[in-house]
């Protein structure tokens, strides 16, 4: 799950599906994150540690195998250097289920021509 | 491209469209050799150029060039582009006439023009004037109550005001603006820097700013902010135009200097550099090859970057046509920098 600053998400999105990661969600979000009494500025504006600023959130599924790679892919892509940056979180998912065809685990989450077959094709 | 204004200024096309256009109605201007495939050439040599290749101009040359720089006035028509204007390009009376007009071109194609200006030697002569010494710490004005005062006049007074009224001469249409009129710009006053009243922007509001460009307004802002006591502070220009611009969600960001861009080494002219990216900037200045006074600019350009801005460019002010250059061709004559 990535947070990141919204006028990114178009490169990061490209960025993605040029690896082959082909399955994500998008939400627009308001937050609060500002570490040790720095302020974000975005807009022209300072963002003091109670004003909710935008961001962009993105929902990607991977295998585990893929997870560091795709991490880094949106770091990366999402980097700046200027406070408000965004974070990156790592969760564990229990199950993944296709509806369409009723397939569980690492079936379901395999996507067609996504990145392990951009890797296997490579090799 | 210059030549536009022979498009507006030419018998045909002129009754029909142009007569509501606050652009110049003079008569058919003559082509500037500001195109694509002719580099910056030396000021003294360019009225002897200039005046042979204009001989040599063909009507077709003219309405080719025209219709090549197409691709580039779509490109930017209805973004917002806000310059920010100082340094040697704002004492020459020729450069300042030469800014103008290709602001007032810009602004007749469609594209929405901000202009923000500094003005240090302006003040410091008034300071003279009132018998003020001038104060510096560490490169930076010290803005006392009285010399808060004085600025405040002339850079909302004096440099604003005959700016305005250059374009209005040109033939565009402008409003004079200083960064308190329509709660513009918000600042806090920086203490840690113990430089008086200088501030940092808190907050932009860029309403008045987009009321008037709606109406093909060019605003001219002089950058002083208010805190929330209404008490007046000075605002470094190159920031506040950063600023101004992360809030319009502007495509570009210009920052007028004496320098042709970023060079890698200062003494040579050739290295200069077409585009780099934050990172690379932010290397660059880990290493030493940005320096001096190059340094607070990137920085400036790397903070209105990092809030969206789609690109900042970093060109020489003394070039003639310099905007057009880096907006409408290719290589431009500055650097780029972009996200």
């Amino acid at each position: 799950q990535a947070i990141f600053r919204p006028w990114r998400l178009p490169f990061v999105i490209d960025t993605l599906s040029k690896y082959g990661i082909r399955g994500l969600t998008n939400t627009t979000v308001k937050g609060v994150g500002v570490q040790g009494g720095s302020r974000e500025r975005y807009a022209g504006t300072e963002f003091g540690p109670s004003n909710l600023v935008e961001k962009e959130k993105l929902d990607i599924i991977v295998s585990r195998s893929q997870v560091d790679a795709v991490v880094r892919l949106v770091a990366a892509s999402a980097f700046t250097g200027e406070i408000g940056d965004g974070k990156i979180f790592v969760h564990p998912v229990a199950e993944v289920v296709r509806i369409r065809t009723a397939e569980t685990g690492l079936d379901a989450e395999k996507m067609e021509g996504g990145m392990e077959d951009m890797m296997r094709r490579k090799r | 491209m210059a030549l536009l204004a022979t498009k507006t200024g030419s018998p045909n096309v002129t009754r029909r469209s142009i007569a509501a256009r606050p652009c110049s109605a003079a008569p058919v201007r003559l082509a500037r050799p500001g195109r694509k495939h002719v580099g910056i050439h030396a000021m003294a040599a360019a009225t002897a150029e200039e005046a042979e290749l204009r001989k040599q101009l063909t009507n077709l040359d003219r309405v080719t060039i025209l219709s090549e720089a197409l691709p580039y006035l779509q490109r930017f028509r209805g973004k917002t582009v806000v310059v920010k204007y100082g340094g040697a390009a704002m004492k020459d009376p020729t450069l300042k006439a030469g800014v103008i007009t290709d602001l007032v071109l810009l602004s007749c194609v469609g594209i929405r023009c901000v202009l923000v200006h500094g003005g240090g030697p302006e003040i410091n002569s008034w300071l003279a004037k009132v018998g003020i010494q001038a104060v510096f710490k560490n490169g930076l004005r010290v803005t006392d109550a009285a010399t808060m005062e004085i600025v405040e006049m002339v850079l909302g007074g004096r440099v604003n005001k005959s700016l305005v009224s250059l374009i209005q001469q040109a033939g565009g249409k402008a409003v004079g603006l200083t960064g308190k009129d329509g709660q513009l710009l918000r600042a806090r006053q920086m203490v840690e820097l113990d430089i008086g009243y200088v501030g940092e922007v808190t907050k932009v509001d860029p309403t008045i700013l987009n009321v008037l460009g709606n109406d093909s307004y060019i605003p001219v802002v002089a950058t002083i902010a208010t805190d929330t006591a209404g008490q007046a502070l000075n605002i470094n220009a190159d920031t506040a135009a950063g600023e101004i611009a992360a809030a319009l969600k502007a495509e570009k960001l210009v920052l007028m200097t004496d320098v042709p861009g970023v060079l890698r080494d200062k003494n040579d002219l050739s290295t200069k550099i077409q585009s780099l990216d934050i990172r690379q900037c932010r290397e660059l200045i880990a290493d030493g090859i940005i320096a001096g006074g190059m340094i607070p600019k990137i920085e400036c350009c790397i903070r209105c970057l990092s809030q969206g801005v789609k690109a900042s460019h970093i060109i020489d002010g003394r070039a003639k046509h310099s905007i057009l250059m880096e907006l409408l061709t290719d290589e431009g004559v500055g650097t780029m920098i972009t996200g």
